[in-house]
């Protein structure tokens, strides 16, 4: 089985985010850079695939030179090869433009499976996996936990609202967006670091693979989320207290 | 006067019988020695180099050598009835070298120690001494083995019996030389029974455990240089101890040496605690290998001859490296087949999966946000390192994101700022990498060393000091691979030199001190933390202390593993602790910390206070200076 990833590099959780002048991205220099999550477990799910029933995972991500770090992350994991679309911005691209561009690039792979994440933890806009199975002309499923392989296609497990679960039969090819959590993430290995310097990895010209229409969707302007914390103080005695204290958990906090 | 005293009479003349049979048996014994040890020298020899081997500074491998082999230190002060017993045999082997060589030439005539001439007469009293002792001591030994029969000996095994009678007869025969002084065939008859206990006993070394006369003084000559060393992988195909072709020339010699005494498996915390991990079963499985498959084959290590789980069971607490007293490094074999299993990806474990994953992206082994460091920093007013104070204190993981270890550190920060010392903590730090070192995950670890030596490069820190032992190893030793660290200290040796400027208490309190593994066995240091803690009261100590104190269960990584086989190590360690009554646990590590704290919940009875030595000085400060 032929299985192509996509893969967003996106910053680290703990990197400190500030607002690049123009307000229209963030600073990107000093920046640490790590694997979108959802990808990894989308790598994951590929690597556990491929060990089951053979085959070939290769790797796509966009974005600019220092995204093949996280490239070489993927390929020392166990990914076979890669595919690098330089891409200097990212940022102005719409989820239409971007799965443009991996839809050109994974075309001529011809893939079985294409998986990518659910969504990115920097945009989170949910939408690249499903445009691109579009534009692949593929059938695909969302929020994918889980993976089998059957003699007519495949067999995922969809995570839904409230704990439930959807178990759905599809053929192959397809392209799913893989839910973070379904399976444990491997450690990178000295020995895997050591064999990807020997893999393929082929660069390839955003420009190349044809620039596309302007973006439908325009970043008007990002800002960081203000810190607010509301405390109330609930009066009377402790038993009222209590009471007026799981009404709001019921109504307002909704967790009870 | 010489003529009053009886001297050992040897044979002056043999029969040209005596002279064939003697040449042909002799052969025969030495072809049975080198039939065994050939191959076993070939293992040794075949096996690869190792990196980062340096025979210097020769002095102190001379000096090692004198001390342990020579005067027979170690064996002696660890196990000091068996060991002066042994050490009566070895000396005696020593004084018998000349006697034997003697014993042999006069066959053909060449004798060189004549009983007539002074110089021999004296030199044969002087082995006869040796003798007395050895034959006492044989003895002695042979009793412990087969009567007493403790269980770190092992099964009995009849090499051992058949060796310890050809040594005991030996000495007999030698000795009853100073009395049978006739007739002839009697003389003769004491001779050839001298010459075939020899000849019997030549063949048997290379066969039994008792090959740790032929290499044991090498294995001690060629250690590794310094204690618990990890050494560096070699080229872009070493990922540590994966199969006989990475055994080096050093494991396969100790694998060789052992002497299977069982004192790695009385001391190892592991073994005693009900796990399955015993560090000489480890290095007799190499053993196993090596004679099985050989120092080239592809053959995995873990399998056959030793198991995984043991293997990371260990909490490279150095007790049985440190115990061996024919100079086997277990903690870098142990480490060595970690390696093999976590740098290939053979290593499965959940925890250590997270642990290594927290490390990969993260700074800290605990897995936290490193804005909590921030937060901590900021709420405590540490002031941030800028090249102008004297001191960068280290906070490690346990120091900045552990609650007890923030503690600890504030504490330690208190007693800084009393005694007018200058220091900052730097604005950011990424873990040493100690638990992924130990764990044998050099990817991370190279991450590691190499982002800190950076820091530590930009900010120009010259001295650190720092609460945390493991901290105080992997920045000292284990970053020398990746570059130049500054001197680093660990806080005890910090408050031992200024111990006679900070205040001391009348009340005298019981404190019983913990020696952490790492600070004690690691790092030589044992009095100054003591001398810390007997500020604030007056020090006990526990029946496992200094040496050989008994580990927390820490380290190696397990403080961040699941669940232990069999008893948890820390629960015995504390309950060793508390038995001695008193009011007082002190520790200097904030992984004892922290498992003590957790062992010392799981009790029912009144348990003792636990503090970390920088906290008991620091209690006795005058309160204007607390912040």
């Amino acid at each position: 089985m032929k299985i192509v990833v996509a893969i967003k590099q996106v910053p680290d959780r703990d990197a400190p985010i500030r607002i690049a002048s123009a307000g229209k991205w963030i600073e990107e220099a000093d920046l640490q850079w790590a694997m979108n999550e959802p990808d990894a477990y989308a790598l994951e799910e590929a690597l556990q695939l491929k060990e089951k029933h053979g085959g070939e995972v290769v790797v796509v991500s966009a974005g600019p030179e220092r995204v093949a770090t996280t490239i070489r992350e993927a390929l020392a994991k166990g990914a076979d090869r890669a595919i690098h679309i330089v891409a200097d911005d990212l940022g102005s691209r719409d989820a239409l433009g971007v799965a443009r561009l991996l839809a050109a690039a994974i075309q001529p792979e011809n893939p079985d499976l294409v998986l990518t994440g659910l969504q990115s933890e920097d945009m989170g806009l949910g939408q690249t996996g499903v445009i691109l199975a579009e534009l692949l002309r593929l059938p695909h499923s969302t929020l994918i936990l889980h993976v089998e392989k059957t003699d007519a296609g495949l067999r995922v497990k969809r995570e839904l609202e409230e704990g439930w679960f959807q178990s759905i039969e599809m053929p192959l090819p397809a392209v799913l967006t893989m839910q973070s959590g379904g399976n444990k993430l491997r450690y990178a290995t000295l020995m895997g670091i050591k064999r990807a310097k020997t893999k393929e990895l082929r660069a390839v010209n955003a420009a190349e693979l044809g620039a596309g229409p302007a973006p439908v969707v325009v970043l008007e302007q990002i800002t960081l989320p203000k810190k607010q914390k509301s405390t109330q103080i609930l009066s009377g005695s402790p038993k009222e207290a209590a009471t007026a204290l799981v009404e709001k958990l019921k109504t307002e906090a909704r967790v009870l | 006067m010489n003529d009053l005293l009886r001297t050992l009479v040897e044979p002056r003349h043999f029969a040209l019988w005596e002279r064939l049979l003697f040449p042909a048996l002799a052969a025969a014994s030495i072809y049975g020695f080198y039939w065994r040890f050939a191959p076993i020298l070939r293992n040794i020899q075949r096996a690869k180099k190792d990196p980062g081997f340096h025979l210097f500074p020769i002095v102190k491998r001379v000096g090692d050598f004198v001390w342990e082999v020579a005067l027979q230190s170690k064996v002696i002060r660890q196990r000091p009835l068996a060991g002066i017993a042994h050490a009566s045999v070895f000396w005696a082997f020593c004084a018998f070298a000349l006697v034997t060589l003697n014993h042999c030439a006069a066959v053909f005539g060449l004798g060189f120690l004549d009983p007539a001439d002074r110089v021999g007469r004296y030199y044969f009293y002087f082995a006869a001494v040796f003798a007395l002792a050895c034959a006492v001591g044989i003895l002695g030994l042979f009793v412990r083995r087969f009567l007493v029969q403790p269980k770190w000996l092992g099964e009995l095994s009849w090499g051992s019996g058949v060796v310890a009678l050809l040594i005991f007869a030996l000495m007999v025969t030698y000795l009853a030389a100073f009395f049978v002084t006739g007739p002839a065939a009697a003389v003769h008859a004491l001779w050839w029974a001298h010459t075939l206990a020899l000849l019997a006993f030549l063949p048997i070394i290379p066969h039994t455990k008792h090959l740790h006369l032929v290499l044991g003084p090498f294995t001690v000559f060629f250690s590794r240089g310094s204690f618990a060393q990890i050494p560096p992988l070699a080229g872009d195909e070493d990922f540590g101890m994966v199969a006989g072709k990475d055994l080096t020339r050093i494991v396969s010699l100790q694998a060789y040496s052992c002497v299977e005494c069982g004192r790695c498996m009385e001391h190892c915390p592991a073994n005693n605690t009900g796990k399955e991990l015993n560090p000489k079963e480890i290095v007799l499985g190499l053993r196993g290998y090596l004679n099985e498959f050989g120092p080239a084959s592809e053959e995995p290590l873990l399998g056959k001859y030793a198991s995984q789980q043991a293997v990371f069971q260990c909490t490279t607490c150095g007790a049985c490296e440190f115990q061996c007293p024919v100079g086997i490094e277990h903690v870098p074999i142990m480490v060595g087949l970690r390696r093999g299993a976590v740098n290939t990806g053979a290593w499965e474990d959940d925890y250590g999966s997270k642990l290594f994953l927290a490390l990969e992206k993260g700074s800290n082994a605990l897995g936290m946000s490193a804005t909590e460091r921030d937060k901590f920093i900021e709420k405590n007013v540490l002031p941030i390192f800028d090249g102008t104070q004297e001191y960068c204190l280290w906070l490690g993981c346990m120091g900045a994101y552990d609650p007890q270890g923030r503690e600890i550190v504030l504490a330690f920060a208190r007693v800084m700022r009393y005694l007018g010392i200058t220091f900052g903590v730097l604005r950011k730090e990424k873990c040493t990498g100690d638990a992924v070192r130990r764990l044998g995950n050099d990817l991370v670890f190279q991450q590691l060393a190499e982002a800190n030596l950076e820091t530590m490069a930009q900010n120009k820190v010259k001295k650190i000091v720092s609460i945390c032992p493991h901290c105080v190893r992997t920045i000292q030793e284990d970053w020398k691979e990746y570059g130049a660290p500054p001197e680093v200290e660990h806080h005890s040796e910090f408050l031992a030199r200024f111990a006679s400027r900070l205040p001391s208490v009348q009340d005298r309190k019981k404190i019983v001190f913990h020696d952490p593994c790492y600070l004690g066995r690691y790092r030589n240091v044992y009095d100054e933390p003591r001398k810390a803690a007997a500020l604030a009261g007056s020090l006990v100590e526990a029946p496992r202390s200094r040496e050989r104190s008994f580990c927390c269960g820490a380290g190696g990584g397990l403080a961040f593993l699941g669940e232990e086989q069999g008893e948890r190590v820390s629960h015995v360690r504390t309950a060793e602790l508390t038995a001695t009554g008193a009011s007082v646990i002190a520790a200097a590590c904030p992984f004892c910390n922290t498992m003590f704290r957790d062992a010392l919940a799981a009790r029912d009875d009144a348990t003792p206070e636990l503090l970390d030595i920088a906290q008991l000085v620091a209690q006795e400060l005058p309160r204007e200076s607390a912040n």
